[in-house]
């Protein structure tokens, strides 16, 4: 009874007209933000901190959170209407979404895509509701060698689970604890990796790398491919809304398992993309004989799985950034750094000290989600129109902008440079398999970690025995070891049946 | 260029960087001071994770069993053209918004690309570009008050 209470007060807050309004906007906007290429939640969120500095910040909270509800929403636009996924989650929705476009069924495509991403938020705010309050209350807990296990465990996970090339992956995470440890040393005060050069010292702005590796590098990317957008047009009708309904009760299945393995896998750090690729395969395999054939030609079900798990792991993404302070996608860590601008504490604290500030999120993302679902299906043609407009317009404009988001950060114009720089970067990583998500949230995490390390080690007065003690530390890093070393287990494993194989021939 | 070759070469760069990074962790002390880790004590184990994965990397590449195809070039035909117009003038913007800021030189970087890389029409070229800069210059410096780069000369132009 103790969550409702808190629930109904965060109500209060979230519904002032004010944070009403603020909701509306960040939803158009992340709607708008999910269907361009070349900016996702995590950019549209960067680009946009900056006004959130003359907000109070539940407003602000209010506002960078309902982008990425809004963008989430808007990704499957995208997906569905023009077969490009704007996001790595969204590829499985195009293997139903387009072909069911094509057949002439976009609009009950969209509409399914659109209710599956109401169920996964559902399932993702309950979720949000009544766990984060247990997890916060439990890692109030912690000390520094268990942050430091939470830390490790989620690196790991990124290293171990996520990505096709773990060990750039790891080399990735350890550049972006580099570029985090680059200016004043806040432990000991000391001038680190500047070599004398004055731009160095201000160390470098986790939001300009964002725009930089995942805007600038994404525009890169697209242009060198030489993108056509020629999408499907689409027309919503309300006889797709009742199909999609009707739809609905047949897979209710489908999508409840859809939005749980969201949910589930989203609360680890990088999930949402194989959640959305397990909980398409999932409802293939669930299927009888005559639909599992429909499968990639259209199928509805084939949109509600993905999209469902999306939404949910997206959601659910935000459980360890509110409650641990460690964010579980690189939009979360994007609102994480708002967050510490905002002069905001972020870890367990937060739900005993500013209980209004998280409160108000968990309700704003109730009904956020609500509004986005109508906005969305309201307007859905309309923002399919916005990526018609000619590229050789929007390309430059976006440009514009992201100048604009990385300069206001720090108003200072060496951020516009390291955004390019970041550009190119982001193209080059792309392209050779590097994973940026892991590099952006060591970034964002660099002090933190090096800092909770550092005061463990001063706590054992350097004995590394502290990183193993019980009851909590010593499972969490036992458990990151075993993840993170997982891909050099199965390569030895598989080498192992390998040579069996050859010896039982021979 | 084939992606093998790009591949190692990044690989290698980012080896430099690391061994940068970590001669100057040393010259901090990557050991222990007098009542903890030195300051150059975890950037100094990254150094370590950064060069060690770097050198894998390459021996991945050089045996072909990285997750990239390493045949493949690594910018396909035609593909290194749309980049650099992309790069060139975005580049040439920043350098702009050092002498007239970033308004002006944004408008005159969209007037340019979208009238000589876009290709479009005048009429089309003037509503896109002239508009939309003046109306972010009245939301950031008028309505958030957040100031954007003037540069040099950018402060005595727009006075409105």
């Amino acid at each position: 009874m103790d969550i409702l209470s808190h629930l109904m007060m965060g109500l209060q807050v979230a519904a002032q007209p004010y944070n009403l309004l603020v909701a509306f906007v960040g939803m158009t906007l992340g709607v708008i933000v999910g269907v361009l290429p070349g900016l996702g939640g995590a950019n549209g969120c960067a680009i946009l901190i900056p006004i959130t500095f003359v907000m109070p910040p539940v407003a602000a909270v209010i506002l960078l959170s309902s982008i990425y509800w809004g963008s989430l929403y808007g990704g499957c636009i995208c997906s569905i209407l023009f077969n490009i996924p704007g996001e790595p989650w969204a590829v499985a929705t195009t293997f139903d979404g387009y072909p069911m476009a094509k057949k002439g069924q976009a609009g009950r495509a969209l509409t399914a895509a659109f209710f599956a991403h109401f169920c996964g938020a559902i399932l993702g705010t309950i979720c949000l509701t009544f766990f984060s309050p247990f997890l916060a209350a439990f890692a109030l807990r912690f000390g520094p060698p268990e942050v430091f296990g939470v830390m490790l465990l989620t690196f790991s996970a990124f290293v171990g689970l996520v990505g096709k090339s773990p060990i750039k992956t790891l080399v990735a995470t350890a550049l972006g604890f580099i570029m985090a440890a680059v200016g004043i040393d806040i432990v000991s005060g000391e001038l680190r990796m500047t070599f004398g050069l004055t731009p160095l010292m201000g160390g470098f702005n986790f939001i300009v790398a964002v725009i930089g590796l995942f805007g600038i590098g994404e525009i890169f990317l697209t242009v060198e491919e030489g993108l056509k957008l020629e999408g499907v047009k689409v027309r919503m009708r309300w006889s797709d809304i009742t199909s999609t309904l009707k739809d609905m009760r047949r897979y209710w299945k489908t999508l409840l398992l859809g939005s749980f393995v969201g949910v589930w896998m989203g609360f680890k750090p990088g999930g949402a993309t194989p959640a959305s690729f397990m909980a398409y395969g999932f409802a293939k395999e669930s299927m009888k004989a005559e639909d599992k054939e429909q499968f990639g030609q259209g199928h509805v079900a084939g949109i509600f799985a993905p999209e469902s798990a999306a939404h949910g792991a997206g959601t659910s993404a935000m459980i360890p950034m509110i409650t641990l302070g460690i964010p579980g996608s690189p939009t979360a860590a994007v609102i994480l750094g708002g967050l510490m601008i905002w002069g905001l504490q972020p870890g367990p604290m937060l739900f005993v000290d500013k209980p209004d500030f998280v409160w108000g999120l968990i309700a704003s993302t109730w009904y956020g989600n609500i509004i986005g679902l109508f906005i969305v299906l309201a307007f859905a043609p309309a923002f399919a129109a916005v990526l018609r407009a000619p590229f050789g317009i929007l390309m430059p404009l976006l440009i514009f902008i992201c100048s604009i988001g990385a300069y206001a950060v720090n108003n200072r114009m060496i951020d516009i440079w390291y955004m390019m720089i970041f550009g190119v970067i982001g193209w080059l990583f792309k392209k050779l398999d590097y994973n940026m998500a892991p590099m952006l949230l060591a970034l964002v995490l660099g002090d933190m970690a090096e800092s909770a390390m550092r005061q463990s080690l001063i706590m054992s007065q350097g004995s590394l025995l502290i990183f193993v003690q019980p009851p909590i530390a010593l499972p969490l890093v036992v458990a990151a070891l075993f993840i993170g070393c997982w891909p050099a287990i199965t390569s030895v494993r598989d080498r192992i049946r390998m040579r069996r194989l050859k010896e039982g021939k021979a | 260029m084939t992606t093998k070759t790009a591949d190692i070469i990044v690989a290698a760069a980012i080896i430099c960087l690391g061994l940068l990074v970590g001669v100057d962790s040393l010259r901090l002390g990557a050991g222990w001071g007098l009542e903890g880790p030195q300051a150059g004590f975890f950037p100094f184990i990254m150094v370590i994770l950064v060069v060690g994965g770097c050198l894998m990397i390459i021996r991945q590449a050089v045996k072909g069993t990285s997750s990239v195809k390493g045949s493949k070039p690594f910018v396909p035909k035609g593909g290194l053209k749309p980049v650099l117009t992309v790069l060139v003038p975005a580049c040439g913007m920043v350098l702009l918004t050092e002498v007239v800021g970033l308004y002006i030189a944004a408008m005159i970087y969209l007037v340019t690309y979208i009238r000589f890389v876009g290709g479009f029409r005048w009429r089309t070229v003037l509503l896109a570009s002239v508009p939309i800069p003046l109306i972010f210059y009245w939301v950031f410096e008028k309505m958030f008050l957040i100031p954007m780069p003037m540069g040099m000369y950018g402060g005595q132009i727009l006075r409105f």
